[in-house]
């Protein structure tokens, strides 16, 4: 009796907490879901991709008379992957007839205006630009092209996008995604239980789990809110989210975000993320002006952007970019004459060495920016980056740094590629840096010589010595020195006796070729003379961050300097004595284009215009004469430049620094691990500085001479004043102060100089005769 | 104040059309009309080595760099100094040794309270003015202008004079 009621209740209670178990279970399933659903609605709804800053390069100015040829501009438009089309349809393209190129511009936000899409015609000579007009004939004064975005600042995670708007995208782009990944996505709910069945049987068969069956929605779940672990609980979960996603938001909401969010390919530490960049990535140009082949391989890509990367596997590209034309073939999404032509096309993918990628400019522009931005602010907040980056000279440096370190390695049969160097170009007049080249790998963000590879600056130092003691108006450019052998006794008691490059004694010599031939007797002769101290203070005047040691040895260039360092040392000599910040950056714009921060150019005075008149004259003879003469050979004979070689001790470190009138360049070469190179300043540095600028079409060095200086002839080898019928191969012609008095060569007859008042004279009647 | 600036500015230009109008070439070489031979972005020194008596030189802003001045004009007089000195850089970096392109920029530093620049940017085109009286002349008034502005009225006035000993009002 007792039993059954004991039997009865025991069953009550299975069934009782089995059901409890079951409420439980579906409570908390549906806690679950409210979660899921909860979080993943509001982590999607204020969703902000994190946008890394957009560095743009300086945009090229165009204007009657511009330095630039036919081939030039042909080459920028090809670099701004501009295409040429007869049609002239859409902006992006352009069409050349003989001296007469018209384009169609791209709608282009600058770093102070927004311009919008138009048309433009420029007639090019051989050398410059002959007019420009605007579409309706009328000639244009001025005008730039798009300034060619060179990178960005992505965070150590690596994702790199460029969001576009849903007006952005090409109407063919949501037709092919989901003709290709995702049939039914304007009907389904976030899965495709067929598609799911479907998978899940070739699952089964192959025993593991492979990718497929996934609806973009789910696609879209997994890149966003999961990583990409495969296993059935997340499965299960993506799914959820996805059904998630559907009820709350719209499928055009749910595509621009796929879109933007999707993976579509690796560049070292950077992840292309989005079509946007996959754009830019693949083929230099916005998602806007693809065409269907090229669209076509970006949809290809979703399924496997390393298996299908078309630079690393063009076939596997090539067939799947076809079979994506197929498919929307099938669908009726274009025509099958469309999908021919598309399938003749090649993949039109721009190659890695052209494209727009410098890492050791970069490095640059990042640096220049820490000391106002946090890190998050540049790799999150979208920021718009304009620079100085000149990707003509930038280029050019680059490829010639590394042509001719091959031919001097070929020259000493040197193990291959060990030499290295870098780089620093800029515009003297604005202190805009308009190239950096960090060293031989183009396009290796590895150790960046440019900035970090403080070497002893050696003979480059030596204008800095001669313009303190010019300064002393003690001496001039054709004061005589004596270059005779140096003892000084230091304070540790050692003696320091420096000898000259070519082990020669010169005796007494005038400034300017003591400078010119970089004798280190001279110069000592002189360092002391005017003290060291003051050729410190001078050093730091001109720029440079930490005080140098205070030896004498400073004299001959003890003091470590980076090629950025010294290009900022001359800048203020390139500038009749005006220091200016080098600057790589020129304007920072928030992601609506607000402007946040510009970096206007500024002077300071540090050195009287006459005294650095002097010294750059003085410099102009070390190309003419000197340690430099063998620039002219690669220069054109009619271009003026100026300039100074170093070596440093046991030819460790190669320098040469200078300028013309439109660019001032420090090259350095030498080993990593400061073995001797065997080469001088002149021997190496020398080569790729005058090539590199050649290369450019630099133009003169042409500051005219203060009026409180007077040219004098003077014989380059003894300083003597030459007059009248005496000048000869050997005479130069040189600004020095008007109470100068200079000994004369002897058995000279001479002729009438002008006076101080009968210059005087000729100026008011110049003015009065105006 | 602004429009101050901004009849400043087209002194600056003026002064440039001024030398021009001043010199001996015909008026077809105007800035508004620049022949195709002569690229129109390089001043016209007039001999390309400092000869031993100092040249007389005029100075003129080419079309490119002209225009770019206007609309830095029109910048300033909307108040936007930071775009203006933006257009003005795009003139120096196309007539970087152009002494009316400075002085343009360093009226703007000038109003925008930088008179320290104003003055170095002075001092910048007196230099590459050499032999231009007329250049010599702005520059000097902006030299004087940004002393006013930071008090030093004795030095401003001798910049003064030496503006109007270059060119008599």
């Amino acid at each position: 009796m007792a039993r059954r009621p004991r039997k009865i209740r025991r069953r009550r209670l299975l069934w009782g907490s089995a059901l409890g178990l079951l409420l439980l279970a579906i409570a908390g399933c549906a806690v679950y879901i409210y979660y899921i659903d909860r979080s993943v609605t509001l982590q999607f709804q204020g969703r902000r991709w994190t946008l890394p800053a957009q560095v743009y390069a300086a945009p090229l100015e165009l204007y009657a008379g511009a330095p630039l040829s036919m081939t030039d501009l042909v080459a920028e438009l090809a670099r701004l992957q501009y295409r040429m089309s007869a049609k002239l349809d859409r902006p992006g393209t352009f069409r050349r007839q003989d001296e007469r190129i018209d384009i169609a511009l791209r709608a282009t936000r600058f770093a102070d205006e927004m311009r919008p899409a138009q048309m433009l015609t420029i007639v090019a000579g051989a050398r410059s630009i002959e007019a420009l007009r605007d579409g309706s004939g009328h000639d244009i004064p001025v005008l730039r092209l798009d300034p060619l975005l060179i990178g960005s600042i992505f965070p150590t995670h690596g994702e790199d996008r460029i969001v576009v708007a849903p007006a952005d995208v090409p109407a063919l782009l949501p037709a092919a995604l989901k003709a290709v990944e995702d049939r039914k996505f304007d009907t389904h709910h976030g899965v495709d239980p067929e598609a799911v069945i479907r998978a899940l049987w070739v699952d089964l068969r192959s025993h593991q789990i492979a990718q497929g069956g996934s609806t973009l929605t789910q696609q879209l779940v997994k890149s966003y809110f999961l990583d990409s672990r495969q296993t059935m609980g997340r499965k299960l979960n993506e799914a959820l989210m996805a059904m998630a996603l559907e009820a709350h938001f719209s499928k055009s909401d749910l595509m621009n975000a796929y879109i933007n969010e999707i993976y579509l390919g690796q560049d070292g530490d950077r992840a292309v993320h989005g079509f946007g960049l996959a754009s830019q990535f693949y083929f230099g140009k916005p998602l806007g002006e693809l065409d269907l082949a090229e669209l076509s391989l970006l949809v290809a890509l979703v399924r496997g952007p390393s298996y299908y990367d078309p630079r690393h596997h063009p076939e596997r590209a090539l067939a799947r970019r076809n079979l994506v034309l197929k498919l929307m073939v099938d669908l009726k999404v274009i025509s099958p004459e469309d999908a021919a032509s598309a399938t003749s096309r090649p993949l039109g993918v721009t190659t890695r060495a052209a494209g727009a990628y410098y890492p050791s400019y970069l490095d640059f522009v990042r640096r220049t920016l820490r000391r106002d931005y946090a890190d998050s602010d540049l790799t999150q907040e979208g920021l718009k980056i304009y620079t100085s980056l000149e990707p003509r000279a930038q280029d050019e440096a680059e490829q010639t740094l590394d042509r001719e370190l091959a031919r001097l390695e070929r020259s000493r049969a040197a193990t291959t590629a060990s030499l290295d160097g870098a780089v620093v170009i800029t515009a003297p007049a604005s202190g805009d840096v308009i190239a950096i080249v960090g060293g031989r790998r183009i396009g290796y963000s590895g150790f960046n010589r440019a900035l970090d590879a403080a070497r002893p600056m050696g003979s480059v130092v030596k204008p800095f010595v001669y313009l303190t003691a010019l300064e002393t108006h003690r001496y001039t450019p054709a004061s005589i020195v004596q270059d005779a052998p140096v003892d000084i006794r230091m304070s540790n008691g050692t003696h320091w006796r420096p000898l000259n490059f070519t082990r020669q004694i010169y005796g007494p010599v005038p400034l300017v070729r003591a400078l010119a031939e970089s004798m280190n007797l001279a110069t000592v002769a002189v360092g002391m003379d005017v003290g060291v101290t003051h050729v410190a203070q001078t050093l730091q005047r001109f720029g440079l961050e930490r005080a140098p040691a205070q030896v004498p040895a400073l004299l001959l260039g003890a003091v470590n300097a980076t090629p950025l360092d010294v290009a900022q040392l001359y800048t203020g000599l390139a500038n009749g004595g005006y220091r200016m910040p080098l600057r790589a950056v020129r304007t920072v714009l928030s992601a609506s284009g607000a402007p946040l921060k510009a970096f206007p150019l500024q002077l300071t005075a540090i050195a009287d215009p006459e005294v650095v008149f002097e010294v750059d004259e003085m410099m102009q003879q070390v190309i003419e004469r000197g340690t430099g003469r063998a620039a002219r050979g690669v220069l054109p004979r009619d271009v003026v430049v100026v300039g100074k070689s170093g070596t440093t001790q046991d030819l460790r470190d190669s320098w040469f620094a200078g300028f013309s009138g439109s660019h001032l360049a420090v090259v350095w070469v030498g080993y990593d691990d400061n073995r001797p190179t065997g080469f001088t300043g002149a021997a190496a540095a020398l080569a790729i500085w005058s090539r590199v600028l050649a290369d450019l079409g630099t133009t003169s060095w042409s500051a005219a001479m203060p009026e409180s200086l007077n040219e004098v002839s003077i014989d380059y080898f003894t300083g003597l004043q030459i007059e009248g019928a005496c000048a000869n191969a050997d005479t130069i012609r040189i600004g020095v102060p008007p109470s100068t008095q200079l000994a004369k060569k002897p058995g000279c007859i001479a002729a009438a100089a002008p006076s101080p008042a009968g210059r005087l004279v000729e100026r008011l009647r110049a003015i009065i005769q105006q | 104040m602004i429009v101050r600036i901004a009849i400043l500015l087209v002194v600056v230009v003026l002064a440039g059309c001024r030398s021009l109008l001043s010199s001996e070439r015909p008026p077809s070489a105007a800035v508004e009309t620049p022949t195709p031979t002569a690229p129109s972005a390089a001043p016209a020194p007039a001999a390309p080595v400092p000869a031993p008596t100092a040249p007389v030189r005029q100075f003129r802003l080419g079309s490119a760099a002209s225009a770019l001045v206007t609309q830095a004009h029109a910048r300033v007089a909307a108040g936007d100094y930071a775009a203006a000195t933006a257009t003005l850089e795009r003139a120096l970096r196309i007539e970087p040794e152009n002494p009316l392109v400075w002085i343009a920029l360093g009226r703007v530093q000038l109003a925008a309270g930088n008179a320290a620049q104003g003055d170095s940017m002075g001092h910048k085109a007196l230099g590459l003015g050499t032999g231009d009286p007329n250049a010599q002349s702005a520059a000097w008034h902006l030299i004087a202008d940004s002393l006013i502005a930071r008090g030093r009225n004795q030095e401003a006035s001798t910049a003064s004079a030496r503006a109007d000993a270059l060119v008599p009002h």
